[in-house]
């Protein structure tokens, strides 16, 4: 069991700096730091414009869609990047259990993702003087952490999804456009059509930022705890999802012996 | 209009690379490092040289695409880097690989896209690029994208290319790079009417039947200079005074060449592998025959045809590099 | 003449050779699409209701302006890529000639975001497209494309020169989104972004083309501001051009390796 703790930790991390395309620092800073609190401040400005909903709703919405970036694209890298440097035979044939190496995979990612939704909530909240209450910090970290998870776990099912398509990119980079419209960090849920907001219950950052936001306006960890666990349940089940198409995956290639062509 | 299209003196690159940000390291290469060469109108010039001789870098110095770190050149009279524009004017570069085409465009989309840079007049266009289509037999294909090509196909474009403005002084660097036989005698073709058409041309290359068989001279450059300078016939001279022993075999291993390096009168020894066989080239000092100490050497490996010849321009070639080779070796060692 | 001729058939040539990248393709259109429904919708949910045309229009003018940033910031950096830029580079003609057209088409091929929307807006949402003046939206468009493809220049050759200009790509979206009020104009914002906003063709432009589609204003010396501006900045761009051009040879940056 520790053995297996240990392959998901250090494993996760030496495949993180090896494959993560963002390595650089500024590449880090701009992308990863810079780049969603612009976001942030784009929906924000916009919705004080509009006047659909207030600083809060924007800026605790946003800081929590801010993890998915990184997540995303990194949750898809693990996977795709294996391909894209002719490794991923090599590491589906280890003897080690695949499930566990790919999971580990996501969580250096998380962790990232967490780091920058947690800077992007606090420059965010400093610029546009939002002041959220000291009780509710720690659960909005649990949060922003479930949340990074679950991005993680998105991507990696892309990821995998990826393996059976031309160009893994053009999913990722609809699939977080499509969180930005669905996940109602934007726009108000009930505002969305039926079918919209039906998607997002099934996309990740959406309960998280729900949950958010309840911690935010001063409610009990007790009252965000229903969309926490409903974000949970989503991160375990993008999770089960990878694990299987992997599987699935590997199963078939190794059928067809097209591990290289996988 | 002056009769040297190409002089080059002096003429030096040095590269400056810096690693990692953090905490960079600085490193220079000399890659060229002082080649003086002058060629003629309408000639067509070789020039030489194993990998990292710096070929290519020459090739950069005299087309514009790099400004020397010392020496000057001079393209049909005019100043690679003072009169950048009068030069590209005069120029045509090609360069070996199957980049350097937009992949997604049509044969004909990519030569109307460099006819308009290289300034063709419009009216001329039609004619000038239907006439190198039919020139290259790229015609009746010029509609379909060149991601379909094959490497000949994109090679010959390539030539298509570089000639729209019938430029007087063609660059083709290592053009015959992985193409067919076939194609590659066809390159060869065109190339050698080209020059029979008045155009200059400097070709690199490694491919020595290739420079023999085209080049009215020929230059051989390793390590930054040029080591010899020559007509085909007269680079064959450095191999004078030698003879060429010839032995195909089957398991020589390094332990056997090394061995076979020492022996008296032997002057250079290289194993390159044909097919299934080994062939053992051994050049020897022309007055001692080597034949029966080599044999003695490869006692016990299965042996095939051994033949004695005189030496080719390859084996010359191979006596100017391995030279310099030998020198800088020599150079590197602490003293 | 013959410079305009290069430039037009490069532009054209260009953007076919980008049109036919379907990750490209696929991004340019979907990616606008998304943010023209979030536009919508925040519209309805907000305060007004009724101006759904401008959050088409602004949804495509936002596409726009991705495709030049990303096209042309790293249009130098592309051609190296793909191999091309010792080829273009060695033709006899000054390196901004060279690389305006392919900034150029950078916007052209913008204008997918824009057809993208606006039927998306007419098809889905039933949005009327009825243009408050349509021959002046006819001119504005194309007008606010060439500007934003001479401003591409200033971009290419300012971002050759940074070694860090791919960091600075992905952060230059949403502020310029935002300042030149594509969307829609943002008067909330802090007094200092104004001369920001006032000195970008990005403003100017997008201004040009929501006043051609709604009447809010008089087209043409928005439109007149949009090209004087980014004429400047292709004057800019020419001259840094040729000093990006003579350090790359000097230095041996054109070639990939």
């Amino acid at each position: 069991m520790m053995d297996l703790f240990r392959l998901v930790g250090t494993g996760g991390v030496i495949a993180y700096r090896a494959l993560f395309n963002w390595a650089t620092p500024a590449m880090f800073v701009g992308t990863l730091l810079v780049g969603p609190l612009f976001q942030l401040l784009f929906f924000a400005y916009l919705g004080r414009q509009l006047q659909v909903a207030d600083d809060r709703f924007y800026i605790v919405g946003n800081a929590v869609l801010a993890a998915s970036l990184a997540c995303v694209f990194g949750g898809t890298m693990a996977v795709s990047n294996e391909r894209r440097f002719g490794t991923l035979g090599h590491v589906l044939l280890s003897p080690r259990s695949r499930t566990a190496v790919f999971l580990g995979r996501v969580l250096p990612y998380a962790g990232n993702g967490l780091l920058i939704a947690v800077s992007t909530l606090t420059a965010a909240s400093l610029l546009l003087g939002l002041r959220i209450p000291l009780s509710a910090l720690p659960g909005l970290l649990l949060i922003l952490a479930v949340a990074a998870l679950s991005c993680g776990f998105f991507g990696l099912a892309l990821g995998a999804v990826g393996l059976r398509l031309r160009d893994v990119w053009l999913v990722s980079n609809v699939a977080v456009a499509l969180l930005l419209l669905l996940t109602g960090v934007n726009v108000p849920a009930t505002d969305l059509p039926t079918g919209m907001r039906v998607a997002g219950q099934l996309l990740p950052i959406t309960h998280a930022a729900e949950a958010a936001r309840r911690l935010a306006a001063g409610d009990s960890l007790a009252v965000a705890a229903i969309p926490l666990a409903a974000e949970a349940a989503v991160a375990l089940a993008y999770a089960l999802l990878a694990a299987t198409l992997l599987k699935l995956f590997e199963a078939e290639s190794r059928r067809h012996a097209s591990l290289d062509t996988l | 209009m002056s009769e040297i299209a190409i002089e080059a003196a002096g003429l030096r690159r040095t590269y400056r690379s810096r690693i990692g940000w953090f905490r960079p390291q600085r490193r220079e290469v000399e890659a060229v490092r002082g080649v003086d060469l002058t060629v003629g109108n309408g000639e067509l010039f070789g020039l030489l040289g194993p990998n990292g001789a710096g070929k290519t870098t020459t090739i950069k110095l005299l087309n514009t695409l790099l400004i020397p770190t010392a020496g000057t050149a001079r393209i049909c009279g005019y100043d690679v880097v003072r009169q950048t524009r009068e030069v590209r004017r005069r120029i045509g570069y090609v360069f070996g690989g199957d980049r350097g085409l937009y992949d997604r465009l049509s044969a004909r989309d990519n030569l109307r896209y460099f006819a308009e840079l290289y300034g063709v007049p419009g009216r001329e266009q039609k004619r000038r690029i239907a006439e190198l289509l039919e020139l290259v037999r790229l015609d009746g294909r010029e509609h379909e994208r060149v991601e379909g090509y094959s490497r000949g196909m994109r090679q010959r474009l390539h030539i298509a290319r570089g000639l729209l403005h019938r430029p007087r002084v063609l660059f083709l660097d290592e053009p015959s790079i992985g193409v067919d036989p076939v194609a590659a005698r066809e390159l060869r073709q065109t190339v050698a009417d080209l020059a029979a058409a008045g155009t200059t041309v400097l070709l690199t290359t490694h491919y020595m039947a290739e420079a023999d068989e085209l080049c009215d001279r020929i230059a051989v450059i390793a390590g930054g200079l040029i080591q010899a300078l020559g007509t085909p016939a007269e680079l064959r001279h450095h191999a004078d005074g030698r003879r060429v022993l010839e032995v195909e075999a089957y398991g020589v291993n390094d332990a056997r060449l090394s061995a076979i390096h020492t022996l008296p009168g032997v002057r250079q020894a290289g194993l390159e592998v044909v097919g299934a066989a080994q062939v053992l080239t051994v050049q020897s000092d022309a007055g001692i025959d080597v034949q029966a100490d080599v044999l003695r050497e490869l006692a016990g490996v299965r042996l095939g045809r051994v033949t004695a010849r005189q030496p080719t321009l390859e084996d010359a070639y191979v006596a100017i590099v391995n030279r310099v080779e030998q020198r800088s070796a020599a150079e590197a060692v602490p003293v | 003449m013959r410079t305009l001729r290069l430039i037009a058939v490069g532009a054209l040539l260009h953007a076919k050779h980008q049109s036919r990248s379907s990750l490209e393709i696929t991004i340019a259109l979907i990616l606008p699409v998304v943010q023209a429904t979030l536009a919508v919708h925040l519209f309805r949910a907000g305060a007004e209701p009724d101006r759904l045309l401008e959050a088409a229009v602004g949804a495509g003018l936002m596409g726009i302006w991705s495709s030049v940033l990303f096209g042309s910031g790293g249009a130098i950096q592309n051609q190296r890529w793909l191999g091309m830029l010792e080829m273009i580079m060695l033709a006899p003609r000054p390196p901004a000639l060279v690389i305006l057209p392919i900034t150029l088409a950078t916007a052209l091929t913008g204008t997918y975001a824009m057809v993208a929307t606006l039927l998306w807006g007419r098809l889905l949402h039933g949005i009327p497209l009825t243009f408050a003046d349509p021959l002046a939206f006819a001119v504005a468009v194309p007008g606010c494309i060439i500007g934003l493809g001479m401003f591409g220049l200033l971009l290419a050759s300012t971002f050759v020169l940074m070694r860090n200009a791919n960091a600075l790509t992905n952060t230059l979206e949403y502020p310029i989104w935002l300042v030149s009020g594509m969307l829609v104009p943002i008067t909330v914002l802090p007094g200092w972004t104004g001369p920001i906003a006032a000195v970008l063709p990005t403003t100017w432009g997008a201004r040009a083309v929501r006043e051609a589609a709604t009447g809010s204003g008089p087209v043409w010396p928005s439109l007149g501001v949009c090209l004087a501006i980014s004429l400047g900045c292709l004057v800019l761009g020419a001259l840094m051009m040729t000093h990006v051009e003579r350090r790359a040879r000097a230095a041996a940056t054109l070639a990939l390796a």
